[in-house]
């Protein structure tokens, strides 16, 4: 019934002469999208998808990428809130400076709690995640009267208290040593124990906190916090209740933060209150904006890019380390506004369209790139500097 | 007779000392397309903010369909057996903000589009069904069989929109890649698609040529004749007087006439509104 309405509704272009497909696909027996084998054809991809999961099925095993546990596990954790952080701010549009309190939060509760309480791990994970929705949803009201910059100044203001907390009361957070002896996780007697087993913890939560964002941006929700984006006064007008879905999404967002924290604390020997500071915020948006905000997928890519490097490469600056932030967030939003896995993806359904014709257009583009090069470097500087130079 | 589906019984807003809407009585029929014409700055948008919700009235009333936009929040009933003062019981009146509006069956369209610029043509018009649809972040993260089925239907829907102000060959097109005419239209469907009782066009006919004005009103007659009354504030009077079946005029914030279109073209006051007063004409 439903799909003969749906034949009737929407219009067919099937007899359109107008309508053509694109070149391509029409003239090449070989298409890019998938790769054929005799009368087999898989498109492509399920091919990377698949070969990611084996990348990330095979990487713990010490014969491969052993070594890199620990990278990869606070990979998994910050994918977590970037994803949380993608919804908020690339799909609702609301800017947050002040996730890694958040983070903060949902380590310290879960750690203190299970720690000093002798709760189960498991539990402590919950009623941080409860307690951080909680303080999220009551100066969620108040703090979505602001907008734009001052959203952001607010936001920021949160971090920053919240750092200051985890500093000054040491009575719980216990700074001087940072809070130590955590119990891990464990399901039954099975604890996990070895960064081994707690890779596959991080992962599996990070897959679940995926998929699931994934099904929220393509439903109704998801719909209205585009919406909330796009135009609020139009949100409005067609019923979208806005302040409570920014919010709603604030506190999920600060959930998955939270969530994420309570791994980071069981994974940890200790955790003092420097991973939760205000430099942990931008290291997050630049994330965040590396992965592009509007893409959920995308966030795995950020957070594996900055994770890989600040863990590595950028120790070694030690107090440059900002300025390497602030250098990569500036050269991304100039080049790549959108995101740099969101721009590698766009080029790729580029190369779909195009590449037949790469040659010809590789050629003109050869001719072409020195000026444009040129012209987008140009850009960068003051008009006044360049144009002193020229007769 | 039947009821009228919007009544204004003595609304006012002030911006400072500015009086926007000054004592305005209106009553909009059922099922007509009612125009709301003035000069510049007579208050026309500020009225359909008023009846929308952007702005709360400095005074007076909104009857829709029978029922006050005015509620009692929780808070109020909760005071109200210790209150016996009328006026302290007004005070805590609340107006139903405008989401909660666009629900009751009032939509609106902006003078300036105001489309989502991140979203198709398709998924513009799926978000107009949103108070028409249940599903919450829960049921959207796990994707519950009922929430899936009721996706089905606002696709179903939104398509049906879509056709009937006939862009449904750009259902996948970005929405700010259609040029303006379709831009508007689409605007239109999007509020046809919160499934209305009264639809508000704010100057639907601006920045159209001559044969999308003359789609626009057959779009408009198409809209009253589902049964939804049609209220627009226009510009373009030969596009009113051709399709409006009753004129209410403003000006300076007051209601100032009313009629059919030939009554109102033969009022005094509007051809002064209009035309400006001469002298000896003015008191005749």
């Amino acid at each position: 019934m439903l799909g003969k309405l749906k034949n009737k509704l929407v219009p067919s272009n099937k007899h359109d002469p107008s309508v053509e497909k694109p070149t391509a696909q029409r003239h090449s027996p070989i298409s890019i999208t998938q790769l054929k084998i005799g009368k087999i054809s898989i498109r492509w991809t399920y091919i990377a998808v698949a070969m990611l999961l084996t990348f990330f099925i095979l990487a713990p095993f010490s014969w491969f990428l052993g070594k890199y546990n620990f990278v990869m596990i606070s990979m998994g954790i910050n994918t977590i809130v970037i994803v949380g952080l993608c919804l908020l701010m690339g799909y609702t549009g609301q800017v947050s400076l002040g996730q890694a309190a958040y983070f903060g939060i949902g380590a310290y509760f879960s750690g203190y709690l299970s720690k000093s309480y002798d709760v189960n791990p498991w539990l402590a994970m919950l009623i941080a995640a409860i307690a951080t929705g909680a303080f999220a949803y009551i100066i969620g009201y108040p703090i979505f009267k602001l907008r734009g910059n001052y959203l952001a100044m607010a936001t920021l203001a949160i971090g920053l208290i919240m750092v200051t907390f985890f500093k000054q009361w040491d009575v719980y957070t216990d700074h001087a040593e940072g809070l130590s002896g955590i119990p891990f996780l464990s399901i039954g007697g099975f604890a996990f124990n070895t960064p081994f087993r707690r890779y596959f913890l991080v992962w599996a939560f990070c897959l679940f906190i995926l998929l699931i964002s994934q099904n929220i941006v393509r439903s109704r929700t998801g719909r209205a916090l585009r919406a909330i984006h796009g135009n609020e006064a139009a949100a409005e007008s067609i019923g979208i209740n806005v302040t409570q879905f920014k919010v709603k999404v604030f506190v999920l967002s600060a959930v998955y933060a939270s969530l994420a924290g309570s791994l980071f604390a069981h994974h940890m020997p200790s955790i003092g209150p420097q991973p939760f500071d205000f430099l942990a915020s931008v290291k997050l948006v630049v994330m965040a904006v590396i992965g592009g905000l509007a893409s959920i997928w995308g966030a795995i890519f950020g957070a594996g890019t900055i994770t890989i490097l600040s863990e590595d490469l950028l120790v070694r600056l030690t107090q440059l380390a900002p300025v390497a932030y602030g250098l990569i967030l500036v050269i991304v939003m100039i080049f790549m506004p959108q995101g740099v896995f969101v721009a590698l993806k766009s080029s790729a359904k580029w190369l779909q369209v195009n590449w037949i014709n790469l040659p010809a257009i590789m050629n003109r583009k050869r001719k072409e790139f020195p000026s444009q090069m040129k012209n987008r470097m140009i850009r960068l500087v003051p008009a006044r500097l360049w144009r002193k130079s020229e007769p | 007779m039947s009821q009228p589906i919007l009544e204004t019984k003595n609304l006012s807003k002030a911006f400072g000392g500015l009086i926007a809407v000054d004592k305005v009585d209106l009553t909009i029929d059922i099922g007509k397309i009612t125009a709301i014409i003035g000069p510049n700055g007579a208050g026309k948008t500020s009225l359909f903010n008023l009846i929308t919700g952007v702005y709360r009235p400095t005074s007076g009333e909104i009857v829709f369909d029978g029922k006050s936009l005015k509620y009692n929040p929780w808070y109020a009933k909760a005071v109200a057996p210790m209150l016996k003062q009328r006026m302290l019981k007004n005070k805590l009146q609340r107006h139903a903000s405008a989401h909660k509006r666009a629900a009751l069956g009032i939509a609106r369209t902006f003078q300036h589009v105001h489309l989502f610029g991140n979203m198709t043509v398709l998924e513009n018009i799926m978000t107009g069904q949103h108070t028409r649809s249940r599903s919450g972040f829960l049921g959207a993260a796990i994707r519950l069989p009922k929430m899936r089925r009721e996706e089905d239907t606002i696709r179903l829907n939104a398509m049906k929109y879509l056709n009937m102000v006939g862009l449904g060959r750009q259902a996948e097109q970005n929405a700010m890649s259609l040029p303006l005419g379709q831009q508007k239209l689409l605007a239109i469907a999007r509020a046809l698609a919160t499934e209305p009782k009264l639809i508000l066009l704010d100057e639907p006919g601006a920045g159209l040529n001559a044969l999308e004005k003359r789609e626009l009103s057959d779009l408009m007659k198409r809209i009253r004749d589902m049964g939804i009354t049609v209220v627009l504030v226009e510009h373009d009077m030969p596009l009113v007087m051709g399709i409006a079946e009753w004129i209410i005029v403003l000006d300076s914030g007051r209601k100032i006439a009313e009629g059919t279109a030939a009554q109102v073209q033969k009022d005094h006051k509007v051809i002064a509104a209009y035309l400006g007063e001469e002298d000896d004409g003015a008191e005749g």
